[in-house]
């Protein structure tokens, strides 16, 4: 299998879930010929690849135009991360006035879209790795399930089953935090309720989030349709086409 | 006329270096980086300030926390809390565990391949196994601190204004790995000390680092050539400016002079507060202040996993949960400046805030773009005299010098509001 790693607006923090896996990858690299990552290698080749993972958001004319390219040269496009799924942290500035936002830190001379965007909006993505960052438990199913002809096995439940799982005590009803766990994709292992905090999004929304339900049940905590809305746009995942829509 | 060498590889994040003749001699040069701003600092506008430490991990995946103890010490100097003496000694062991993931990360996976001619870690594993593996043990132990005090190796979530969200019962499963992975670290310097490198020194620098009681990481002042500027002070001494050909800002003192932050900044200024064992590794190294050549940035990167694993094993013995796993915050109108040594270098952090809490300024300066400048002058002094140049002796000789500085793309971009005025007074001669 031929693959392909790459990045555009993003931390590099998913590209670095292939290093997490570390000798799993000296392993893996022995069935999978790893053609073009940049951060791995010095040697790059690129005509076609069997899968392409790719991290980031599309923020720019040129990261258009080489997101098309890559879908072009792949059988099959892996969007890896918050950013590639959603639009990334970089997204809240949908929901904010561009130019101020771009004039507060910048002062001009780069071409960058008002919008940071999720590859979705521009390509056909055939699966999404969720989690900011992704971890490498859930990258080592996609490969090896690929590498098999198998459909990888990935969380579609909420937070809050895991949490279950773990015996959390659920941090909304004992601690009165607000908690994205209910609407949020499961696979994190309930990090945030497991260090006493609420989920603040990461691995983005479950398919129909029941957002109203949410703000109804969140109403005995005093918070306002305003605050969630202001949440879910820092939660990584604020552009997500899921929830874009009610934001 | 140009060569260039269009997509650095083997570096955290998106660069280029171009390099432009006349009559066939090298006339300048630019090291150009082109990822795309995310204008962090535009976001956190208006935010509540609790946000800082989530937010500004985004910046970079590989040194999350560095940008989680600089953002939340800004908050807590803002808002004049006292972090106790216990809690502050469980973020240096978190932050260790940063440096040992991050420098194991750069001398295994990005930098040692050069050493060996070889294009990645995959290819070097296939010539010996043994020192690849090790690497990875040595990385391993770095995330396995991170994730027992935070969840997760990049972004980890507990890190909040005022401490920890919540800290574990017990630290002991981690002594026998942190103690395996000094064996492994001692035993790849045995492996690595005949390494050669280009004769090679940067001239004029200035080597800048915090100062603190123990080799510096956490907190302190910003130590420059026996001057101390508190991070209050860091702007009336360092200017910060944006170059017309790359997305990252540029550096220098105020006076114009060109300074480098980082591993081989803290080893010069701080070497004698180094562990034990990570002195005597220097010593097997062959190295002692002044470090003046970035090659040998591989060797400072080995010395300082050896500080961090032998400091980190003494903080886990004595580990003892907390009574409070944070103290308490309240906001206020005002500014507050935090600084702590990233694996790369300095990362200033500076918000203002209004009486609710909300912020309504940020400010983030991380350590390769202050970088950048020395990273310039080193590639400058490589080709300045060459005829004749060619992508492929780039890629062979100018690639490992930028390499061997281990700059972090992500981090560099980002902007800061400067007038062109400025910019164009800094250009290279």
């Amino acid at each position: 299998m031929r693959v392909g790693v790459f990045k555009f607006s993003s931390c590099d923090g998913c590209q670095l879930a292939f290093f997490e896996l570390e000798e799993e990858l000296l392993r893996l690299s022995e069935r999978l010929e790893i053609q073009y990552f940049l951060e791995a290698s010095s040697k790059n080749t690129w005509d076609y690849f069997d899968l392409a993972f790719v991290e980031g958001s599309i923020s720019t004319p040129e990261e258009e135009e080489r997101i098309r390219r890559i879908r072009e040269s792949s059988r099959s496009l892996v969007a890896i991360g918050a950013c590639a799924v959603s639009g990334g942290i970089q997204s809240a500035r949908n929901f904010e006035n561009f130019s101020e936002v771009y004039f507060s830190v910048y002062s001009g001379r780069y071409e960058v879209n008002p919008l940071s965007k999720p590859l979705s909006d521009f390509v056909k993505v055939d699966l999404e790795i969720r989690g900011c960052p992704i971890n490498k438990e859930a990258l080592r199913e996609v490969l090896i399930a690929l590498l098999q002809g198998k459909s990888p096995q990935l969380p579609s439940y909420p937070v809050c089953l895991e949490c279950k799982r773990k015996g959390n005590p659920c941090v909304v009803v004992a601690k009165g935090l607000i908690c994205l766990g209910p609407i949020t994709v499961a696979g994190c292992g309930a990090l945030c309720p497991t260090f006493e905090r609420g989920c603040y999004g990461c691995y983005g929304p479950v398919e129909k989030p029941n957002l109203q339900a949410l703000l109804e049940g969140y109403s005995r905590l005093r918070v306002s349709q305003e605050l969630l809305k202001e949440l879910l746009r820092i939660s990584f995942n604020g552009y997500n086409k899921s929830i874009r829509e009610w934001l | 006329m140009k060569v260039q060498i269009e997509a650095l590889t083997r570096v955290e994040g998106e660069g280029s270096l171009e390099v432009f003749l006349r009559d066939g001699k090298p006339e300048s040069l630019r090291l150009s980086i082109y990822e795309p701003p995310r204008f962090i600092e535009g976001i956190l506008k208006g935010k509540p300030y609790q946000v800082i430490p989530d937010i500004t991990a985004r910046i970079c995946g590989i040194c999350p926390i560095a940008y989680q103890m600089s953002g939340a010490q800004a908050i807590e100097d803002a808002f004049c809390v006292k972090i106790p003496e216990d809690i502050e000694e469980i973020r240096r062991l978190m932050y260790f565990g940063e440096w040992v993931q991050s420098h194991a990360l750069h001398v295994f996976f990005l930098h040692l391949p050069d050493f060996f001619n070889v294009p990645s870690i995959i290819e070097l594993s296939k010539i010996d196994k043994g020192l690849v593996l090790a690497g990875m043990e040595i990385k391993r132990a770095g995330s396995l601190i991170i994730q027992a005090l935070g969840g997760r190796t990049s972004h980890p979530v507990s890190v909040v204004p005022g401490g920890f969200s919540a800290l574990p019962e017990s630290l002991s499963e981690l002594k026998e790995t942190l103690e395996k992975a000094l064996e492994k670290a001692l035993w790849t310097v045995e492996k690595l000390k005949a390494l050669t490198f280009p004769d090679f020194e940067l001239k004029e620098v200035l080597f800048v680092s915090l100062i603190e009681e123990d080799y510096p990481i956490l907190k302190g002042d910003i130590y420059l050539e026996g001057v101390r500027v508190s991070p209050r002070e860091f702007k009336s001494v360092f200017v910060e400016f944006e170059v017309p050909y790359s997305t990252a800002k540029h550096a220098m003192t105020k006076d114009g002079r060109v300074y480098l932050v980082g591993p081989i900044a803290r080893f010069n200024n701080a070497f004698e507060k180094l562990s034990p064992l990570a002195i005597e590794t220097a010593h097997k190294l062959s190295l002692e202040p002044m470090v003046k050549n970035p090659h040998k940035g591989i060797f400072v990167r080995i010395v300082e996993i050896v500080h961090a694993l032998e400091r980190s094993i003494r903080i886990v013995k004595d580990y003892k949960k907390p009574q409070k796993s944070k103290v308490e915050v309240v906001p206020k109108s005002s500014t507050g400046y935090g600084v702590s040594e990233a694996p790369r270098g300095i990362l200033w952090h500076s918000y203002s805030f209004d009486s609710e809490g909300r912020i309504l300024s940020a400010d983030i300066i991380p350590p390769t773009s202050q970088n950048q400048r020395a990273i310039e002058l080193s590639l400058w002094e490589l080709i300045k005299d060459r005829e004749n140049l060619k992508e492929d002796w780039l890629r062979d000789h100018a690639e490992p010098v930028i390499r061997s500085f281990d700059p972090c793309i992500s981090c560099a971009t980002h902007f800061l509001k400067v007038s062109l005025k400025d910019a164009e007074k800094f250009t290279l001669a």
